[in-house]
């Protein structure tokens, strides 16, 4: 069983130093930016260097670090991580004609820089890992913490997500069809009856071990899928539920419902599910979509969990528990991708 | 916990298409480094790599592919991917179970397409096929897709440890029981990214790279893919068995984004930990298939790991100077030379060596010769520090 | 070029490719060690970086990294060399 200590968010909104979540920040241009704090943490000769990917990952560790005195390593999740530095690089390859080149960007440009720059920072030698699976980037990164603890009694681990919107990942994913033509504004985001999303990014970085006491919350299940068959998602959901017996009279659905209409069928077969008694609540407004947001999904509900008493514009449908003990999350990237993930106190 | 066994294994490199063509190439002592003719960059003149001269046509004509969005990364782990399936005779019910596993590594992707990317990233192009085709997880997913597969599918990148590290991860699902079998391995192809990257850190050698050799000159990129087969020991009776993982660990360097740590702190660790994981003393060890990329940091800090750990390193060396290195998919691809070592009980040389370095002493092995084989390891070492080490045994 | 005037825009020049947003040419001294804890803690991708401005911007190439390592110590040297060498 993998339990959360500590939770820490870079997003597009107040998640960072003060939590606010009741004042939103509404995309401009179909772009959810993260609210970038002062990095004082980082050494000025790093931080030169890091891209965006890298720079909030690091950015949303460092209050981590200062609360934990030993740590076993770094399980980081990104897609697109490295991307920005990639195409400078790239940029230099043409201008220069393959010529005299500097090597910074290539460096930066692998996508296990922000793990490799966090074991330099604090000089960890533990284990060290990215998994970059795209949309279940993130979900593959859990699955390795809670082997890892399960594996190495009383080991504590930085497990993060991470993803930046570059001009060229919003540009490659734009002509691909993923975000949409036409401009949003954030109140009418979930009701467009149109194919596309908006673009987020964000990080959310947690400590993680098997521990019980006092944790925010624990992670008692997670499946990933690939499949472009909402009927096979919708009976592996009811599977998982079963499976996992949750209470869904005392459960919050989190939906990873963003607006596109090729995915909404996927989120509405699995909320028919789910009987009268669940709140049904969304989130993709809040961070936008990129291929690590189920990790910004599991931030909110460490926070629901605790001590967030749960914002009016995220609920899709009330339900009737008072106060949830458990966090239902179904996430779907590209119609291709699926998790869930089980969330307890 | 189930102990792990390599049922199937598939690769394709420089010195191979296939398994037996590797096998041979390693005895004979045959070196794929070369000249490239073909090859979009300025450099492919200049310096020499370790490619396949298999091309993408070819490549797509004999695996059936016609989608021309698919990459030569992602053909290149087909075609290894293949051979390993049906090397272990999975049948389709198997491969397509959800307790099947498959755990890919790559580190160029479909950047291989780099000038395309170029294109896509700064122009208005919205036919473009590759528009999903440049992130590394493009290549599994592609392989998801093609095999249908159901269980648990994952990309790693942790640069030139990145399929050291699928093979690790596939071998942990089965022993925490979320997959009953593993898929694991990794591809990289030849890029224009990749070689003016290393380029421009000046560690590309003009020559044909000299593992371990005090005159080394730097390193030369290869590619290929290579996958193994992973199965608990409840499921192999009656099957054929390469080998068991016994080993393996991944620790962080800690030291610097691009350069090992002068003493090898990192390679130490990993290797030390694999020992410890494998439940083996360093004296275990028959040969070490050494990470050796023939660049003036890492062969020195590796040799100083080695001589911190064994005192007196066991046989090693660098196939490196048979294939070049291959970035994500060197570690499966040498995982199967290890493999290889201990089927046939002999271990092969590493090539171009004419002098020890002059700090560590250490001479690699310059001749294939047959010895008592029964455990293997395996060094992988990447950018950003990160170093895996794992141990393969005699079942 | 007066050699007190190719030292203010080597400076700029070094703050601009090796992006050190936090420094002006004020704050980097003529003798200051480009490496090392005293200085500006430039590390081996920096003087890698800095070769490629002195091929780009003076059209100097660098092929041995031991010269390399002769002329980036400090903005004096750096000057001296490119004073010696420049093609353009």
């Amino acid at each position: 069983m993998l339990y959360i200590h500590e939770a820490s968010c870079i997003s597009p909104q107040q998640t960072f130093s003060t939590i606010d979540l009741e004042h939103v920040t509404d995309p401009v241009d179909n772009k959810l930016h993260v609210a970038e704090p002062a990095y004082g943490g980082i050494p000025k000769n790093m931080l030169r260097r890091m891209g965006k990917a890298v720079r909030i990952g690091v950015g949303a560790s460092l209050p981590l670090l200062d609360k934990i005195s030993s740590l076993n390593g770094f399980i980081i999740g990104t897609a697109n991580g490295g991307m920005e530095e990639s195409i400078l690089f790239l940029k230099q390859i043409i201008a220069y004609d393959e010529g005299v080149l500097t090597p910074g960007s290539f460096v930066q440009s692998t996508a296990n820089a922000t793990a490799a720059q966090l074991s330099l920072l604090t000089g960890n030698r533990g284990y060290n890992i990215t998994h970059v699976h795209r949309g279940l980037a993130f979900e593959n990164a859990v699955i390795d913490a809670a082997m890892m603890v399960n594996e190495n009694k009383g080991t504590s681990y930085l497990l993060g997500g991470i993803d930046d919107i570059s001009n060229y990942n919003y540009k490659l994913d734009y002509m691909d069809g993923w975000y949409k033509e036409e401009e949003i504004d954030g109140q009418s985001f979930y009701s467009t009856n149109s194919a596309g999303s908006i673009a987020g990014e964000g990080a959310a970085i947690f400590l993680v071990n098997d521990h019980a006491q006092n944790a925010l919350a624990k992670v008692k299940a997670i499946k990933t899928l690939h499949s472009a068959d909402p009927d096979l998602i919708k009976r592996a959901f009811e599977g998982f539920i079963k499976e996992q017996q949750v209470d869904l009279s005392s459960c919050i659905f989190l939906s990873g419902e963003n607006g596109d209409s090729r995915l909404l069928p996927f989120y509405t077969s699995c909320e028919e599910i789910l009987g009268t008694d669940i709140t049904i609540a969304r989130f993709k407004h809040l961070c936008g979509e990129y291929p690590t947001a189920s990790a910004f999904a599991l931030w909110l509900s460490c926070q629901l969990l605790n001590r967030l008493q749960m914002p009016e514009h995220m609920i899709k449908k009330h339900g009737s528990a008072k106060q949830p003990s458990s966090i239902l999350i179904y996430n779907n990237h590209k119609n291709a991708q699926h998790s869930f993930m089980l969330i307890e106190s | 916990m189930s102990r792990i066994f390599v049922t199937g294994v598939g690769i394709i490199s420089a010195i191979g298409n296939s398994l037996n063509e590797n096998h041979a190439s390693l005895l004979n002592g045959k070196c794929g480094i070369s000249y490239v003719n073909n090859f979009p960059s300025k450099y492919a003149s200049e310096l020499p790599f370790g490619a396949i001269q298999t091309g993408n046509d070819a490549l797509k004509d004999k695996l059936g592919i016609s989608n021309p969005s698919v990459t030569r990364t992602t053909l290149l782990a087909i075609h290894a991917a293949n051979d390993a399936v049906e090397d272990a005779a999975l049948t389709k019910d198997e491969l397509t179970s959800a307790d099947t596993a498959f755990i890919g590594a790559t580190t160029v992707g479909g950047m291989c397409l780099t000038d395309e990317l170029y294109r896509d990233a700064n122009e208005n192009y919205k036919e473009s096929p590759y528009l999903s085709s440049y992130d590394c997880a493009s290549v599994f997913l592609y392989l998801q897709e093609y095999y249908h597969l159901n269980g648990i599918i994952d990309t790693i990148n942790t640069a030139c440890s990145s399929s050291a590290n699928a093979i690790m991860y596939g071998a942990r699902l089965i022993k925490n029981g979320l997959a009953k079998r593993a898929i694991v391995g990794g591809a990289d192809s030849l890029s224009k990214f990749t070689i003016n990257g290393f380029n421009a850190l000046h560690i590309l050698s003009d020559e044909v790279c000299t593992p371990f050799d005090e005159g080394r000159k730097g390193l030369n990129l290869g590619e290929g893919a290579a996958f193994l087969v992973l199965e608990k020991e409840e499921d192999v009776a009656g099957k054929k068995i390469y080998a068991e993982v016994t080993g393996y660990h991944n620790t962080s360097d800690a030291f610097h984004p691009s350069s090992l740590s002068d003493n090898g702190e990192g390679p130490f660790l990993s290797m030390q930990g694999a020992l410890r994981s494998a439940q083996l003393q360093p004296n275990d060890i028959d040969f070490i298939n050494a990470h050796g990329t023939g660049t003036e940091n890492n062969d020195e800090a590796e040799s100083r790991a080695m001589i911190r750990i064994f005192n007196t390193p066991p046989p090693f060396a660098s196939t490196k100077s048979n294939t070049g290195h291959t970035l994500g998919a060197a570690g499966a691809i040498e995982s199967v030379y290890s493999i290889l070592s201990i089927v046939n009980q002999e271990i092969y040389p590493g090539l171009h060596f004419t002098k020890p370095i002059q700090a560590t002493g250490l001479e690699p092995v310059v001749v294939a010769k047959q010895i008592p084989v029964n455990h293997v390891m395996s060094n992988s070492f990447g950018f950003g520090g990160n170093c895996t080490s794992l141990i393969f045994s005699k079942a | 070029m007066e050699t007190v005037e190719l030292k203010q825009q080597l400076k700029q020049q070094i703050i601009e490719f090796l992006n050190l947003t936090s420094l002006t040419p004020e704050d980097i001294k003529d003798d200051a060690p480009f490496f090392g804890a005293d200085g500006l803690e430039l590390d081996s991708i920096d003087s890698l970086e800095l070769i490629v401005l002195l091929q780009r911007v003076y059209g100097i190439s660098i092929k041995d990294p031991k010269e390399g390592r002769k002329v980036l110590v400090d903005v004096n040297t750096m000057a001296d060399y490119i004073e010696k060498h420049r093609t353009k």
